[in-house]
């Protein structure tokens, strides 16, 4: 067991664990999961300080078979992809545990099992290098989802958001395993679900063209309703308005990066040619994204719907770094998508405190509540200021490498992204701290309010906090570990490698004829 | 040494950040931290001043972000460096040296706030943004300090939030920051795409042979590259600097404290604009020179209309302060490409104005204290007595900004309008512009010293007005003491080789006469100068409202307009955010209704009717089972026959 593979069991043994604990002993539930995701976070820091950016694929392989008649091995391994979303659904892991203490009064231990099934799904799913693994683990993260949604849930449109959610998701999911399974038949005898081998066996033997302009597709709308692509997000902003703030937090933050990883790491390198015919269509539809979305969030009154909206505004950049297919660019949707969610669990981690302390989220129920909140006021303040792209923060670094990646292929798609990111995106931040923090006290929700003072409470914001402050002003912590992994699915993608193995081949073919 | 200067950018950020974690209650040490830090930073660039040997700036440059890919169009590298020259020399003492007055001063202003902390750690956050942007040597460092400058003026306008007015006001000056900053960050991603580079020391040898490589990216229209990169920089400058049309959000930002409106919406902040364009005066070709001047100068003259006709002491004051910004832009758009001879003059003006308009915001914040947040110059009245050295040194800065003889503004301000003289090859059309500014100036500044300060008091308040302590009044008298001299001091001398040009006059004697050696520039502005303040003086002696709409007859239409500031935000309101708010409400409509609605629920309500479709297939009848299997089989037959 190394360290990579603890990441991803220790959320699994404490969910077994609690699951062998008496119900009365609910005092001792929250402190279990904390402590688990609080080591599972230590293990995930270690590792990332432990990469070495120099070597070349996967490090800290685990491998032990699941099913090895056909083809199926537990298998794991970070690279510079994968690595930073590891450290990212460790950290949301650990701070939605922490939120969740206080909120969740009822079935306390379903709650706790079902949490840390989906975080050791997610870090999982991220971990794995072998395909069907990384569906399976995907699986676990999601099918809790829906459950807490259901259960825990928030308002009276939950059942509605439950079923909405579900539905998309199922699809989505559905369509992505389609493409899975039609990439898996394309490698010839014996297949393999292994992600490195595949990819070296596309390079050498690439899938035909038809059918790789069918298999993206496939991949990129499957993966991208599951990223809440325009226009198939609508199940997002109602979805996370009604999910328990720890849902929330781990949907938006980390289970929903599981599409971008998927694209990133799957499609673009195994179906190159499909992608250089799609990509184009994910880059028009990222504007749907990014402004679309941002304006659909400028009329939003509740602050759950403005985040959700935000949220699913802020996959724009993503998708647009990815739709470059250049090294900068998909360098810098790698960082949006850590960014993102470390932020994401940040803004539903304090909406969801203020929730859970006023009962309502309607803004214009709410009012200079700064006054009372100097710690959470500031928090959403830097929350806010970080999702309309200030630099200092992570997001900035990594939606101006998305812009600088993508100016060169879509000048025009590139400057209208700019008008979203930086004046559309900070109408609708400032217009929900004009309206919750600024202005004069309302006295209908004010006196409900109450700061939080304690370390358990400050602890999962100032740690986000940190983090995403920690990448701002140093995304070279970041970006020079996956630009190495970041380049060699660029040159798969980009045909480079295929090109040097046909040029390579056909000197060797022009060697024999001089002979 | 040379780890000085970062020590010099990060101690105000260290005091900021020590501040908002640890010393929160502790107000007076809170204080002291900012104080403290912005001192030693303000010592550190004196040193560097004199110190000219350690100039140009650490040989080393940390990377902040780096892609080394192989294709051309895969290389990005953005370095964090610090550059040490005339320019940044000679606003980062603007920006300490200001600074450290105004944060001494606010030690009186603001003793009774309960955000006593809070402001300071604003403050020092603002400090560090602003030294970021002077160091910069990238573009990209630049944009980063560029929108943190832009956030703490947001915290700082915002810093009643509790007002509704501050609130609004805060967010505006925000949004339209944005909105000049969405083109300033496409300018850059145009220059990184033609040369690869944002680095402004290798940009400056690209740009060698007229940048070639940005002019064969072709253009849009009749416009070439060269000039749209040049305009969209700018409009980074238009947003930061309030430049028309985006000048709408300084007049607001009067809600924030008066000592930040000196430090942040009169002296440095706003002066940004015109230094970035100095620092990459370079990229800019002859059309992109000519935009820049016009909107500088219109800029220049609508906001001293506007000032004319201001009730608020501050707000005229902010009127002010955008006429001479439209002013300095002017200039720098006066110059030609490849020279500097413009660039040079508006550094010059920058920072004789950054001494005299932070003395003359501080004046208005002393009189303002004194009177319990009176604003208005109609309630005043009177103060002359009640409060000498406020009313002194006020004269003092007003005398500079009316271009007096022998004051610092006297001189900045004709080495801008020498540029325009039209004897001399200059532009006339910039030079008429220039002489209204220089006329409509000593008009509104009489107006308000008249009306403020003379006379008798007008309220209850301005009777028992009190002189304020002297942690106040000591940075009045020691900006004073520098509005009188900036100008002699030889910023012009300096700055005039950086830029390749030089100055007109060979040692201090000469120096001081220089102006009026000039029938043109110099002397006939003077004379147009002492006109607008007499006229002023004849009006307002003794006025107990404003009698200038009865004076003006029937262009009193004109004045209205001016008192109501043209209705550009009006204006604004009906387009600009009207279109949005109905391109918002529209999204989010077909968002409800047609995606959410049709979409989702039409997927629900077609599965249930085909399900009902085939429900009412099964009918349980052998007939029609028989027949739709007949049925059936006839259809693949005819199909099987018509392929074979």
């Amino acid at each position: 067991m190394n360290n990579l593979t603890l990441i991803v069991a220790i959320p699994f043994l404490a969910a077994l664990f609690l699951a062998f604990i008496p119900r009365r002993e609910k005092d001792l539930v929250q402190p279990v999961a904390m402590m688990a995701t609080l080591v599972t976070m230590v293990l995930a820091i270690i590792l990332f300080v432990r990469f070495d950016a120099g070597a070349e694929g996967y490090q800290f392989v685990f491998k032990a078979p699941f099913a090895a008649a056909v083809g199926i091995f537990f298998h794991f391994g970070v690279d510079g992809i994968n690595l930073g979303l590891i450290l990212m659904g460790s950290i949301v892991g650990f701070a939605a545990t922490c939120v969740s203490f206080g909120e969740i009064k009822e079935r306390e231990k379903e709650f706790y099992i079902l949490l840390l099934v989906m975080i050791g799904g997610i870090l999982g799913s991220f971990a794995s290098v072998d395909i069907f693994m990384f569906f399976f683990f995907h699986e676990f993260a999601l099918v809790p989802t829906f459950i807490m949604i259901g259960v825990w849930g928030r308002g009276d449109r939950k059942n509605y958001a439950t079923f909405k959610i579900t539905i998309y998701l199922v699809v989505g999911s559905m369509i992505a395993l389609f493409g899975l399974i039609a990439l898996y038949l394309q490698a010839p005898e014996p297949r393999t679900f292994d992600m490195a081998e595949l990819a070296r066996i596309f390079r050498e033997n690439p899938i035909g063209a038809n059918e790789q302009n069918l298999i993206f597709p496939l991949l990129m709308f499957g993966f991208g309703i599951l990223v809440s692509l325009w226009p198939f997000h609508t199940w997002a902003p109602l979805g996370y308005a009604s999910a328990p703030t720890a849902t929330a937090m781990m949907h938006a933050g980390v289970i929903k990066k599981f599409g971008l990883y998927g694209l990133i790491r799957i499609a673009l390198p195994m179906c190159p040619t499909g992608a250089q015919n799609w990509l184009y269509v994910l880059a028009f539809l990222c504007l749907g994204n990014i402004l679309y979305c941002g304006f659909v969030a400028m009329r939003q009154k509740d602050l759950n719907l403005l985040i959700g909206n935000s949220s699913v505004a802020h996959m724009g950049f993503a998708f647009l770094g990815i739709a470059s297919l250049s090294l900068i660019g998909i360098t810098g949707a790698v960082l949006v998508m850590v960014a993102h969610g470390l932020l994401a669990a940040l803004t539903f981690g304090l909406s969801g405190y203020l929730y859970n302390r006023t009962g309502t989220l309607d803004m214009d129920k709410m009012g200079g509540y700064l006054h009372g909140l100097p710690f959470i006021g500031s928090a959403l303040v830097m929350a806010m200021m970080a999702g309309c792209g200030l630099p200092g923060f992570a997001n900035f670094a990594g939606e101006a490498m998305v812009f600088f990646g993508a100016w060169k292929p879509f000048p025009i798609i590139t400057t209208l992204a700019v008008w979203g990111a930086l004046v559309i995106g900070a109408v609708y931040m400032l217009r929900a701290i004009r309206k919750i923090l600024h202005g004069p006290v309302n006295e209908e929700t004010f006196f409900s309010i109450v700061d939080a003072t304690d370390w358990r409470q400050r602890a999962p914001f100032a740690l986000l906090l940190a983090t995403l402050l920690l990448f701002g002003f140093a995304p070279r912590l970041l970006t020079s570990k996956i630009q190495p992994s970041a380049k060699a699915i660029v040159n798969m993608a980009n045909g480079v490698d295929a090109r040097i193995a046909t040029a390579a081949s056909l000197n060797s073919a022009s060697d024999d004829d001089a002979k | 040494m040379q780890g000085l200067i970062w020590i010099t950018l990060f101690l105000p950020l260290i005091a900021a950040v020590v501040i908002a974690l640890f010393t929160r209650g502790q107000r007076d040490l809170s204080a002291r931290l900012s104080i403290g830090s912005i001192v030693i930073a303000f010592g550190c660039t004196v040193l560097y001043c004199c110190a000219t040997q350690m100039q140009g700036g650490p040989a080393a440059e940390p990377a902040w972000l780096e892609v080394a890919g192989t294709a051309p169009g895969d290389i990005l590298s953005v370095g964090f460096g610090l550059i040490l020259d005339p320019l940044s020399l000679t606003m980062l003492l603007v920006v300490t040296g200001v600074g450290m007055m105004i944060q001494i001063y606010s030690r009186g202003y603001m003793k009774d706030d309960p955000g006593y902390s809070r402001y300071f750690a604003c403050l020092s956050f603002f400090t560090f943004s602003m030294m970021g942007i002077v160091l910069a040597t990238n573009f990209v460092q630049m944009f980063i300090f560029w929108e943190l400058v832009g956030v703490s003026s947001y915290l700082l306008i915002g810093f009643w939030f509790g007002k509704p007015a501050a609130a609004d006001a805060c967010k505006k000056a925000f949004i339209t920051n944005r909105i000049g900053d969405f083109g300033f960050l496409l300018g850059i991603l145009i220059l990184w795409s033609a040369f690869g580079e944002v680095n402004f020391a290798i940009l400056k040898s690209d740009f060698a042979d007229g940048g070639k490589a940005l002019a064969d990216l072709g253009g849009i229209g009749f416009l070439s590259m060269t000039t749209i990169a040049g305009l969209l920089i700018f409009c980074g400058a238009v947003g930061k600097s309030a430049q028309f049309p985006l000048h709408v959000w300084l007049p607001d930002a009067m809600e924030g404290p008066t000592p930040v409106s000196a430090l942040i919406h009169a002296a440095t902040m706003v002066a940004a604009g015109v230094y970035m364009l100095c620092r990459v005066i370079f990229i800019f070709d002859a059309t992109a020179f000519f935009v820049i001047a016009c909107v500088g100068g219109f800029t220049s003259l609508i906001a001293a209309l506007m000032a004319t006709r201001q009730d608020d002491i501050k707000r005229i004051l902010a009127y002010s302060t955008l006429s001479q910004l439209g002013f300095m832009v002017m200039a720098v758009g006066m110059s030609h490409p490849g020279g500097g001879e413009g660039a040079s003059a508006a550094m010059f003006h920058l920072s004789t104005h950054a001494m005299f308009k932070a003395l003359l915001f501080l004046g208005a914040g002393s009189v303002i204290c004194a009177l319990h947040h009176e604003q208005n110059i109609w309630k005043m009245g009177g103060l002359r007595d009640r409060m000498p050295v406020t009313y002194w040194t006020f004269c003092v800065g007003a005398l500079a900004l009316m271009g007096c003889p022998f004051t610092s503004g006297f001189y900045s301000k004709d080495a801008i309008l020498l540029l325009a003289d039209p004897s001399k090859g200059g532009s006339a059309l910039f030079f008429i512009i220039g002489v209204m500014v220089a006329f409509l100036t000593p008009f509104y500044m009489t107006r308000l010293v008249l009306v403020a300060f003379h006379g008798s008091a007008r309220t209850e308040e301005a009777r028992h007005a009190k002189e304020s302590p002297a942690v106040m009044t000591a940075p009045l008298g020691i900006l004073a003491f520098f509005a009188i001299i900036a100008g002699l001091v030889g910023i012009d001398a300096i700055l005039a080789p950086f830029f390749g040009t030089e100055v007109h006059y060979h040692n201090w004697g000469e120096a001081i006469i220089a102006p009026l050696k000039e029938p043109v520039a110099g002397l006939a502005s003077t004379f147009i100068a002492l006109l607008g303040a007499y006229l002023s003086w004849t009006i307002y002696t003794n006025a107990k409202s404003d009698p200038l709409p009865e004076k003006l007859g029937p262009l009193r239409i004109a004045a209205s307009w001016a008192r109501d500031r043209f209705y550009f935000d009006q204006i604004y309101k009906y387009t600009f955010v009207a279109i949005h708010d109905a391109i918002a409400s529209v999204a989010d409509w077909f968002d409800r209704w047609i995606i959410s609605g049709l979409m989702v629920r039409g997927t629900h309500g077609t599965t249930e009717l085909g399900g009902r479709v085939l429900r009412m297939l099964q009918t349980g009848n052998l007939q029609t089972y028989a027949f739709l299997s007949m049925f059936a089989a006839a259809v693949l037959l005819i199909l099987l026959i018509f392929r074979g």
